[in-house]
Order: C-alpha cells, then sequence, then structure tokens
C-alpha cells in the first residue's frame, strides 16, 4: 500500500502543479479553527501538510489554509474546518451556536489530537456533545463509508498499544458532520512525525485517513 | 482567332450587277438625249451607282466570319439521378445500384481509357456535388427530378465540359429550368448524353412510411404503435399481412385486404407492457410471394421507454471533486423518490461510484450504451471540459436527452464554461454559446444574480411562496466566480444573470435552458454554487427546494402525459382526418387518487401555416378523445398537443398529397433522353445496350471529335450607321443636285 501511495504521489505532481496555479478560491476550502487559547498553531504548518496530502492524492483542489474563529463570520464561507490541539478548552454559547448552524448547512469539522494528547479529545467530546441536544460524539465503526471513500481501510492499528483506533463523530439528522481522531492524527502526515513517534496512529495510515475523511466530507 | 469578311450571299452580285449596269446606263443615254451635259450626267450616275453599289453590298449579307478552337477541358459533367424512382427494384437489385455497378464497371473505365475527368453530381429535385464514396452511398429517396436543372447547374458548375452524361430513369417532373439547360447547352456546343436505367414497363409499389409510438408509457397501461402506409398502383394491391415485432421478436399480426388504386392510411396495435425496459417495436409488411407489386420499404422501428416514473435517478459526473456535488446530495436527501448515483473522478485515473445500484453498474465509470443511460433521467455534468469526455460518450449524452427525453445540466465555473466546447458534439445541446477567447478573468468581485421573469414562471424557481418568491431570490447571498459565456441561443430560455457584466448579449448568462430534441438541457455557470446554503443567514429549505424541484423539472421535461395518435382509417386530401388524443396516469398524482381533468389545446397546422383546428380540452386519465380536422391542401398537417404552460406534449404529423409526384411514373423515358441529345448533339442510350462499353465509348469519342473541331462564329457586317449614312448621302447628294439644276 505504500508502494501505492508512493506512485500515487509522483504521478499526480501533475496535478499538485496545476492545483498551485489555480484560483485563489477553490475547491477544498480549509479553515484552521482558533478556539479558546489556542491560535491553531498547534503542531506547525498541519494545515498546510493536510492541503498538500489532498492536494497530491486527489482531484481536489486546495489553496492556502485560513485561520478562523468560530465567531468569524468567514466561518460561513469555508465548508471544511480542521481544529487540533493538546489542551483542554472550552466553547461559549456563542460559538457552539455558530457550529449548530455550521452544521445544519452542511459545513463539516476535522479535529485531532495532538501528540496523542488525552486532555484535547477528551475536551472535544465534551464540548462538541453540547452541539446537538441529544446527540453525543460516538465511536465511528468500521462499516462506515468514511473507511471506504477514497482507501478501503479495514483497521487502523495503535503503534503503541495493542488495540484497533476508531474515528470519532458527531451526527445531525443522520449526517456525519463533525470527526475526531484521538490519536494524534495530525502529527502522522505533518512535521515527519518527529512529535509524535511512536504512539498513535502510523504515517502511513494517517496519510489514508485524512485523505478519506477530506472525501467524505466532499461526498457526502 | 482568325477572322474574316465575306458575303453570304454572293449570287446577288451576279444577278444584280448586269441589271444595276444596264439600268445605269439607260439612265445617262435618256440624260444625254434630253440635253444634258456630259459633267451633269457623269454626276448623277456616280451618286446612283454608289447607292446601287450598296445596296447590293446589302442584299448579299456581308458578314464577318471568326474561326475559333474551342475551349475544351477533358473532363465530363456525370448527373447521377438519386430521386426516388431509383430506388424501385431493377433485376438483380434496385435502379440506383445497377446504375452505380454500370459507374464501376463500365462507366469509369472507359473515362479513365480515355484520360477524362469525372465531376460527379447527384440530382434529384436539386444537384449536390458528390465524390465516389457519396454516391456509392447514397441512399435515392428525391421526392423529384429535375434534369433540366441538374443540367443547367451542372454547366455553371463545370467551365467547359466535353459533354454531360445524365445516369437517370429519364423520368422528369420538374420542368422549369430546361430551357437553361438548353441554352446552356447550345451555347456552349456541349453535347448530352443520356444512359437511361430501368425497365420501360409501370412498376406498382407499396410502403410503409413511418411507425409512431409515445417515447414513454407506464407499465400495465394500453399505448399505440402506428405505422402509415402507402400503395401506388394503377391496379390493385394485394391482400398482406401487417406485423408488430417486439425487440425482433413476433408479437401482433393483421390481415390488411386487397383495395384498388393508390391510397395512403393508417394501421396501428394496441400494445401492453407489464414492466419497465427499453422496448423496440418494428412494424413489418409481408407480402404474398409471386405478386407483382414491389415493396420499397417494408418496416420501420420506434422505440418506447416503459417506466413508472416513481423515482428519479440523477447521474452526475464531475471531473473533480466539489462541493456542490456534497450540498447538492444533501438537499436533495429530504426526497426519497430522487435518488442521485455520483461519478466522481477522485484522481486521474481512478472513479468514485455512488449509489449504484448494484456492484456491475457504471464500472466503466460512465454509461457506454443507451440501456445503461435510459435507467436515469437527469445527467448532472460537473466541473469536466468536452475533453474529458470520449465523442461516443458526448453523443450518448446528446443521445438520451434528444431521443429519451432526459435531461442534461452542465454545472461549473470559469473552468468548465470555456471555448474548449467549441465544436463538441455536446456543444449543440446546451442553451448557450461560446467565445473562443475566455475574457478576462481573475478580477471577479463578489456578484448577486439576478432571476429573470421567465425563470420565475418556471416551478424549479418558486421556492417560496408566491409574493415572497422574487424577494428570496434577491437575497441570495453574492457569489465569486463565473463562466463566461457567450450568447443565449435561439430559443433558449435565460433564467439568470449577472448584476453587472455584460456582453453583446446583453448581462451575462448564469443560467440558461434551452429544449433539445425530447429534452431539456440547462447550464448553471456559477462556482461554488454551495455558498447559498452554508450562508449563515440562508434559508436552507429554499436552497433543498430549489435543487429538488430543478432536477425534477429538468429530468421529467421529456416524460409525456399525453399521446397523440390518428385513427385507422384512409388518410386523404378533402376529407376529415380523426385523431386520438389520450392523457395517460401521472404516477404521483394516481399515489393520491387524483384523476382530475387537466387542461391541454389541441392545434393542428396545414401545410400553409393556417390552424384548422385548435381546441382547449379538459382530458381525464383514461378518457380518450376524439378529434377530426379536415383537410384541403396538400402537403404536411402537423398536430400538437398543449399543456396550460403551453409545453408541447405531443406531435404527429401526417403527409397528406394526392400522389407522391416521384412515383406516379416508374417506366423508363428513353424519348426525354433522346430529345435532349437531339438538340445537343448527342445520344441517348439504354444501359443494357452500354454493356461492352461500346455505345458509351462511342457517343464520348463522337463529343471528343467535336469538341475538336475548330468553332466557327458569323457576325453581320453591313448594317451600320456608316453604311447607312454613304447611302443617304449618296441619294441626299442625287437630290440636291437634281433640284439645283432643274431637273425632274
Amino acid at each position: 500500500m505504500n508502494r501505492k501511495l508512493t506512485v500515487l504521489l509522483l504521478l499526480t505532481c501533475g496535478v499538485l502543479h496545476c492545483s498551485q496555479a489555480a484560483d485563489d478560491i477553490s475547491t477544498f476550502f480549509i479553515g484552521r479553527l482558533k478556539f479558546g487559547s489556542n491560535d491553531g498553531s498547534d503542531c506547525g504548518d498541519v494545515g498546510k501538510d493536510l492541503i498538500s496530502l489532498v492536494s497530491r492524492a486527489s482531484t481536489v483542489q486546495v489553496t492556502q489554509q485560513k485561520l478562523l474563529k468560530l465567531s468569524d463570520t468567514g466561518l460561513f464561507e469555508t465548508p471544511f474546518l480542521f481544529m487540533n490541539g493538546h489542551n483542554d478548552f472550552i466553547l461559549s454559547d456563542t460559538e457552539l451556536e455558530n457550529l449548530r448552524v455550521y452544521f445544519a448547512h452542511g459545513g463539516f469539522l476535522l479535529a485531532s489530537g495532538c501528540c496523542t494528547n488525552p486532555e484535547f479529545p477528551k475536551a472535544w467530546r465534551r464540548e462538541f456533545s453540547r452541539i446537538f441536544p441529544g446527540e453525543k460524539v460516538k465511536p465511528i465503526p468500521y462499516e462506515h463509508l468514511i473507511y471506504r471513500s477514497f482507501y478501503k481501510i479495514e483497521h487502523i492499528r495503535s503503534v503503541d498499544e495493542n488495540r484497533d483506533v476508531y474515528l470519532e463523530g458527531v451526527f445531525y439528522q443522520g449526517n456525519l458532520v463533525a470527526v475526531l481522531c484521538e490519536q494524534g492524527l495530525c502529527c502522522s502526515f505533518a512535521m515527519g512525525n518527529n512529535c509524535n513517534r511512536g504512539h498513535g496512529v502510523a504515517p502511513e495510515d494517517g496519510k489514508k485517513i485524512a485523505l478519506n475523511i477530506a472525501v467524505y466530507a466532499l461526498t457526502h | 482567332m482568325l477572322r474574316e469578311f465575306t458575303f453570304e450571299y454572293p449570287i446577288v452580285f451576279l444577278a444584280g450587277i448586269p441589271p444595276a449596269f444596264c439600268l445605269l446606263a439607260l439612265m445617262a443615254w435618256r440624260m444625254r438625249r434630253g440635253g444634258q451635259p456630259p459633267q451633269v450626267v457623269a454626276a448623277l450616275i456616280t451618286l446612283r451607282t454608289i447607292a446601287l453599289a450598296i445596296v447590293l453590298c446589302l442584299l448579299a449579307r456581308p458578314v464577318w466570319v471568326a474561326t475559333e478552337a474551342k475551349k475544351v477541358d477533358r473532363e465530363i459533367v456525370l448527373l447521377v439521378d438519386s430521386s426516388e424512382s431509383m430506388s424501385l427494384p431493377e433485376e438483380g437489385g434496385t435502379r440506383y445500384a445497377k446504375m452505380t455497378a454500370f459507374i464501376r464497371e463500365t462507366l469509369l473505365p472507359v473515362l479513365n481509357k480515355e484520360k477524362i475527368r469525372v465531376r460527379p453530381f447527384l440530382f434529384s429535385g436539386n444537384l449536390e456535388a458528390a465524390d465516389a464514396d457519396r454516391v456509392a452511398h447514397t441512399i435515392p429517396d428525391g421526392a423529384a427530378t429535375d434534369l433540366g436543372g441538374a443540367i443547367a447547374h451542372g454547366m455553371e458548375n463545370s467551365a467547359h465540359p466535353l459533354a454531360v452524361i445524365a445516369l437517370t430513369d429519364g423520368v422528369a417532373n420538374e420542368s422549369v429550368n430546361n430551357n437553361a439547360a438548353l441554352g446552356a447547352l447550345m451555347e456552349s456546343g456541349t453535347p448530352f448524353i443520356g444512359v437511361g436505367i430501368g425497365r420501360d414497363s409501370e412498376v406498382s409499389s407499396i410502403s410503409l412510411r413511418n411507425v409512431t409510438a409515445p417515447e414513454s408509457a407506464p407499465p400495465k397501461q394500453v399505448f399505440r404503435v402506428s405505422a402509415q402506409l402507402q400503395a401506388i398502383t394503377s391496379t390493385n394491391t394485394p391482400a398482406f399481412e401487417l406485423l408488430l415485432l417486439r425487440d425482433g421478436k413476433f408479437s401482433q399480426s393483421r390481415k390488411i385486404p386487397s383495395s384498388r388504386g393508390s391510397r395512403l392510411w393508417s394501421e396501428s396495435f394496441e400494445v401492453t407492457e407489464p414492466a419497465e425496459g427499453i422496448h423496440f417495436y418494428t412494424v413489418q409488411i409481408q407480402l404474398p410471394k409471386d405478386e407483382s407489386i414491389t415493396c420499397l420499404k417494408s418496416a420501420a422501428t420506434a422505440e418506447v421507454r416503459i417506466t413508472a416514473e416513481n423515482e428519479l435517478r440523477v447521474l452526475f459526473v464531475q471531473g473533480k471533486l466539489t462541493w456542490d456535488f456534497k450540498f447538492i446530495c444533501r438537499a436533495l436527501s429530504a426526497d426519497s423518490s430522487v435518488k442521485v448515483t455520483g461519478l466522481s473522478h477522485t484522481s486521474a485515473k481512478s472513479i468514485f461510484r455512488q449509489n449504484v445500484e448494484n456492484p456491475g453498474e457504471l464500472t466503466s465509470g460512465f454509461p457506454v450504451s443507451m440501456e445503461e443511460i435510459a435507467p436515469f433521467r437527469l445527467v448532472v455534468i460537473s466541473s469536466l471540459n468536452p475533453s474529458e469526455l470520449t465523442p461516443q460518450q458526448q453523443e450518448l449524452v446528446a443521445r438520451f436527452c434528444r431521443e429519451l427525453g432526459g435531461g442534461v445540466l452542465l454545472l461549473g465555473g470559469p473552468g468548465t464554461f470555456d471555448s474548449s466546447w467549441q465544436g463538441s458534439k455536446l456543444e449543440q445541446l446546451l442553451p448557450v454559446t461560446f467565445d473562443s477567447t475566455p475574457g478576462v478573468t481573475g478580477i471577479d468581485r463578489a456578484f448577486h444574480l439576478q432571476v429573470t421573469d421567465e425563470a420565475l414562471q418556471i416551478p424549479a424557481f418558486q421556492i417560496a411562496d408566491q409574493r415572497a418568491n422574487r424577494a428570496a431570490w434577491a437575497q441570495l447571498p453574492t457569489f465569486s466566480q463565473y463562466g463566461r459565456v457567450a450568447n443565449a441561443k435561439p430559443g433558449a430560455v435565460v433564467w439568470a444573470r449577472h448584476e453587472e457584466d455584460a456582453n453583446s448579449d446583453g448581462k451575462r448568462i448564469l443560467m440558461a435552458s434551452q429544449r433539445y430534441g425530447a429534452g431539456l438541457s440547462a447550464v448553471i455557470c456559477i462556482e461554488n454554487f454551495w455558498r447559498w446554503r452554508l450562508a449563515k443567514d440562508a434559508n436552507i429549505q429554499q436552497f433543498d427546494r430549489f435543487w429538488q424541484q430543478l432536477f425534477r423539472y429538468l429530468g421529467q421535461a421529456g416524460r409525456k402525459t399525453v399521446s397523440l395518435s390518428f385513427t385507422d382509417e384512409e388518410l386523404r386530401l378533402q376529407s376529415d382526418v380523426h385523431m386520438v388524443v389520450e392523457r395517460h396516469p401521472d404516477p404521483d398524482s394516481s399515489k393520491h387518487g387524483n384523476a382530475d381533468s387537466a387542461d391541454y389545446k389541441v392545434v393542428v397546422h396545414d401545410p400553409t401555416g393556417r390552424v384548422v383546428l385548435d381546441q382547449k380540452c379538459g382530458l381525464i386519465p383514461g378518457r380518450p378523445l376524439n378529434l377530426s380536422f379536415h383537410t384541403e391542401t396538400e402537403g404536411v398537417y402537423i398536430a400538437s398537443v398543449q399543456d396550460a404552460q403551453g409545453v408541447e406534449q405531443a406531435t404527429r404529423t401526417v403527409d397528406l398529397r394526392n400522389g407522391r409526384v416521384e412515383l406516379e411514373k416508374t417506366a423508363r423515358d428513353m424519348e426525354n433522353l433522346r430529345q435532349w441529345a437531339n438538340l445537343s448533339g448527342g445520344a441517348a442510350l439504354r444501359v443494357e445496350d452500354c454493356a461492352d462499353g461500346d455505345g458509351i465509348v462511342k457517343a464520348i469519342r463522337r463529343a471528343v471529335e467535336k469538341a475538336g473541331t475548330p468553332r466557327k462564329t458569323v457576325s453581320p457586317a453591313g448594317l451600320n450607321p456608316w453604311v447607312l449614312a454613304a447611302l443617304l448621302l449618296s441619294l441626299g447628294a442625287e437630290w440636291i443636285l437634281r433640284r439645283k439644276w432643274g431637273l425632274p
């Protein structure tokens, strides 16, 4: 599978070149969230790495990320949000209301705990379970389409623990609107995996998962 | 060119000079006897001699004779008759097949041997330049034969032909160009060589002119497959069998009794299908063996799509992953009767299939046949250029719209709507044209779209209550980019325009649609249309309603709820033609037990465009309505049914002529060819006499010899003002002198 990914990356270099030359408002908008005390810079350029990954492995056109607060009006011009962090956080009622409207209108959010730090996933589960009454954050079983939307992923194995890693998500009216990977997903495809080496999700798996999530968000 | 002066009648001098001399001598003698001086006599006689000499010269008809070598190319104009009479069967094939065999096996070898070039033309009612391939593969179906017109126009297309060779049955039924043709032949001295094809006796024929059936029908619902038949004969048409084949297999038959004389009539079969699918219904004439009548066209086919239409399947093909797809699917998710199947290019060579019916569906990444595309009622093409579809795939989409009545929506922005569409097979079905230059891009500012009044009349654009609808469209968020198209095509309906950007067609078109064949095509040239739904203040119900209604509108444009058919009867002029209009149950309404009457209008136009029937009627499903119209004028009558919005729901045509002129006379007419040949110094030959090539070789060689003979041109030389002045001067001087000298 590594070989396949490498070949795919090489084959699509031309696509990358075209993507970079594309107009400013491309298909795959990424808004990187600033929330609580997080200024949207955890794990450095992880947002750009996600952009690069998606561009090279698919026809999705992406331009640079933009930093957003949940209170910004720009939130509603950005169909894909990315947030990551190490620490606990609390969302205000206004931020929760904005997220509620954003998800109801069709927006999508990908979240990743940095460096397998448990504080961020714990806070995310708590806060995102407050968005829609009765809709708690729950694990996404491997039968879900998000594991097959680009690569067919049977299982995600933890690098340092003998267990499978599940994505978790928030559903609204049957639609998956927000996804969390607690096991350092962002670290797996950013910064050469230096910050989380030997922990969480393996880099090869992380790249596939990230791309699957992006394709799923674009098609569902 | 040599030019010499001569007299046409020199005998005038022989006969006229002696009497003239005697007359002048007598005059001189009488004047001298009267005592006139010699100088007076000499002057008067001289003047009279001049006048007499001029008269004698004029009587002898002085002329200039110019001898000129003929300017002739070694080229012949070959006129090939492609009128319908050439389709009549002969031994071993049709007349046309016999003619092409003659060209191939006899004529061309002879002309090649003589090193004569051929300029071939096909002719019937008009003339068309053709190459060998075109001549070989043409179907002779011309409605008339204008041999004179073909000669005249053929001569215009060749500067100095050696000869005009016409291969025809000689039966000409147009003569308005005969004088022009004759003048052209005579003036250029070009001989006409006619080769008569066919037999010398008349041919009786019967043909199946067309087969009609509704484009679609629900399962377990009766519909009619109708055939129009025509017999042309001066004797009897024998009894024969008319067969209905369903997908190539026998389904029904009926006996058609014997009849006398020429006639045009219709016959129909009632058909019911139990399940959905596409079926081909072929009506076929089966004549008894050993009958003298000839069957010109024995079979024709109509295609009917059997569908319950209770589910609207949409095929959404996108060249790259777009957010529009996601948001449109989200909008449609609330409508369980609309099912979207997605084909998304996720990389250069991989396609993501969504919501396919079975694992084997659309595995090649795009439908490859009409059967595979037929289950869909709408094809959405998003962010895709024509180069990303093969010509076969483009043709399939065009046929889907044109023949199956499907909807086609092209969706995208600047990367989609560009000049690459020019000349593509799909361009013809789109409601807009494209500039060859992309225009100024990259300086887009946020813009609002302005929905037109025409669009607001369409159900798809009713996103809010009647009064609030226009305001709802005005409240849409701004968009950032759009594809620049040039103009709307004639007949297209513009749905929305840019609020500022304009070109020669007015404000730039952002949304438009047009009828294409039985279906409807539309374009939405706005990039990132999803912004409407994601906007914080957006009313997502309006976005969802728009897409649900738009897909339904485009997908059901080809669904015909009304059928129109002619009853089984003789179709002739100066009589009433009867027809049946029937409304099919609407699957959506029938679910709710709704069988109310709906308003329709039936209109019939005669061949001159005059309305001969214009009747409003309320149609209730399952209750056919019988109507009739009277026929006065010869030609094609067009009957159509329109719904309350004026949208055509069904149309049928009937061609009523007293007889097809082309098949009225079917015996070979050698006499006509002989007349043309005699007047131009050519030859008229029967094709069977040219089998060994001798006859045609002789005729062509005569033409070559004739071309080699210099042509003499004679022009009168005597009657001009100078000669007349000299005559008047001499007579006038003689009269003046006589008056001066007091002579009588």
